[in-house]
């Protein structure tokens, strides 16, 4: 649905996305980076609001810049809480509504619909001015879906939503993302991205650093081994033949909790031979986790790699 | 697509707290010319309405235009809801023309409510002055041709109000008062041509500031060729620039 071909962007003399090359499919994405890593440059050259300086982008198969064509099939919800203050948060997203093709009975109806979907239907005839950050961010999320577009980008969605507010928006997107729709979310929480997706995208510095599944990600990461906690009643046993896997790099006791703390590579074979012992050695074995096969060990190792 | 364009435009420029001002202008030209033939006993009402419609209701126009045109693209940007505009499936001209076209409408409404407030003032009513038709055709041509103007300048440049209101009182106040073909570059010089109002027989301070000081010769064909001319071309540059260049505002483009 969206590619982008060695995509560079400067301002003047500092650039703001350095030749990125990927490919956005169906469901839902996160484009994580810090602050100032060029999300939002790269949100708006594929909302084709700004041009390349170098390299393409194409919306299946269109340019973006200032192509209404492109804008019939993609959706946009800024960063940006500016809004037309003086309207309702029905008028405003009627208005946008109607400039995107439909009738005025056509927007009408079709506004009543997301306003519903994303909770705003008995709020919406204040004037916006009177929001709450919440409700601007839902709106938001309606002006972005009102004319059904198949491709929907979200920059920094979740900003000043409360933890229900958080999961009710994050439901709605899954709810996007399985109609086979593409979302783009961009963020630099990588909480609220973990409870979204496991498919990212991550920039910093203007770079593309990571594309793909995260779980995919951190298997390639080969210089820091993965964490294994593992809680046994016999410790001493367990330890004893978990040395004798090659793919342990380090083991060390945790006496106070009975636990062991290992650093492995190729963490599947290790977790197929901890299976097969447990089955094979009767291995007591109360739990195990993997402390950093996480989003934030993830970004971490990347970045400062 | 095209008439919600309009209608929204029309709705931000006519925003009561908006108009307030310029019809406390329009209050005023009615006030000016109420009083002007008490000032000067030697003045007929013709000269009244004449020199107060120029001094002050014409003025309004070229200031409306500046703050109106300024804002079609310019609001939008400062108050960051360009992207609403720009990420919507209607093609950028279609959005800029329908939005000049609302600008034009509110500035020569205003335009209307100042001449008409001044004949009521001299004249103390609208259809027994002899210059008001003359001055609506003038006021409405004025209007889009100060629009179109302001508008491009808005697109070409940073800071483009301060450039707009230099031109609509520096520029416009001085060039149509210049001695030889000067006044030639002033829109306010064709204006009174369409207008035809008699002139001051020998008040040389009232002709400089009603801008009617320098002796014009065009007629009233080339006035509203070159104001058409001038119309078409502005706008179908406008309508490039927009079309083909980025509107981020500032902040976010850093």
């Amino acid at each position: 649905m969206i590619k982008l071909e060695h995509v560079s962007r400067w301002y003047g003399d500092v650039i703001g996305v350095n030749d990125v090359s990927c490919e956005i499919g169906p469901g839902l994405t996160a484009l994580l980076g810090m602050n100032g890593a060029g999300k939002s440059t790269l949100m708006r050259i594929i909302t084709g609001q700004l041009k390349t300086t170098t390299g393409s982008v194409a919306i299946d198969g269109l340019e973006p810049f200032a192509n209404p064509e492109v804008f019939k099939k993609l959706g946009y919800c800024p960063e940006i809480d500016n809004f037309y203050e003086h309207y309702s948060g029905r008028q405003f997203v009627e208005f946008l509504a109607r400039l995107s093709g439909m009738s005025k009975s056509e927007s009408k109806a079709r506004t009543q619909v997301v306003l519903e979907h994303v909770g705003m239907a008995d709020r919406a005839d204040k004037k916006i001015a009177g929001y709450s950050k919440g409700m601007r961010q839902r709106i938001k999320l309606a002006q972005a879906t009102v004319h059904d577009p198949n491709i929907i980008l979200l920059d920094e969605p979740l900003n000043g939503l409360d933890p229900v507010g958080r999961r009710e928006f994050i439901d709605v997107l899954g709810g996007l993302a399985d109609q086979g729709k593409c979302i783009v979310v961009s963020s630099h929480i990588l909480f609220e991205v973990e409870q979204m997706t496991r498919s990212i995208l991550l920039l910093h510095r203007g770079r593309l650093l990571a594309n793909g599944d995260l779980r995919v990600i951190r298997s390639l990461i080969d210089k820091h081994p993965h964490q294994v906690r593992i809680a046994t009643p016999e410790p001493r046993r367990t330890a004893e033949f978990l040395v004798t896997l090659p793919n342990v790099v380090s083991l060390r006791f945790d006496r106070a909790d009975k636990a062991l703390q290992l650093e492995v590579r190729e963490p599947d074979a290790f977790y197929d031979a901890l299976a097969r012992a447990v089955l094979e050695e009767k291995l007591p074995l109360e739990s195990f986790t993997s402390p950093d096969n996480n989003l934030e060990s993830v970004f971490k190792y990347l970045v400062n790699a | 697509m095209e008439l919600a364009i309009f209608q929204q435009a029309i709705k931000e420029y006519t925003r009561f707290r908006r108009l307030l001002p310029w019809l406390a202008l329009a209050l005023a030209c009615f006030g000016l010319a109420a009083v002007w033939n008490r000032l000067d006993s030697t003045a007929t009402v013709q000269d009244g309405y004449a020199n107060v419609s120029f001094i002050l209701a014409y003025r309004i126009i070229a200031l409306a235009s500046a703050i109106f045109a300024t804002a079609i693209v310019g609001q939008e940007v400062e108050q960051r809801t360009i992207v609403y505009l720009l990420t919507r499936p209607v093609e950028r001209w279609k959005l800029l023309l329908f939005r000049y076209v609302a600008a034009v409408i509110v500035v020569a409404f205003l335009g209307f409510v100042g001449v008409s407030l001044t004949s009521l003032g001299s004249y103390h009513g609208l259809f027994s002055n002899p210059l008001l038709m003359n001055d609506l055709k003038a006021i409405f041509i004025g209007s889009m041709a100060y629009c179109a103007l302001f508008l491009l300048i808005s697109l070409m440049f940073n800071r483009a109000m301060i450039i707009c209101l230099l031109f609509a009182f520096g520029w416009e106040s001085s060039m149509s008062n210049m001695p030889g073909d000067l006044y030639r570059v002033s829109i306010l010089s064709y204006l009174q041509t369409i207008a035809h109002h008699p002139s001051n027989e020998g008040a040389r301070m009232l002709d400089f500031a009603s801008g009617t000081l320098s002796t014009n010769s065009m007629s009233e064909t080339s006035a509203w060729l070159t104001l058409a001319i001038l119309v078409v071309a502005t706008v179908a540059l406008s309508l490039w620039r927009f079309s083909t260049s980025e509107f981020i505002p500032k902040e976010d483009s850093e």
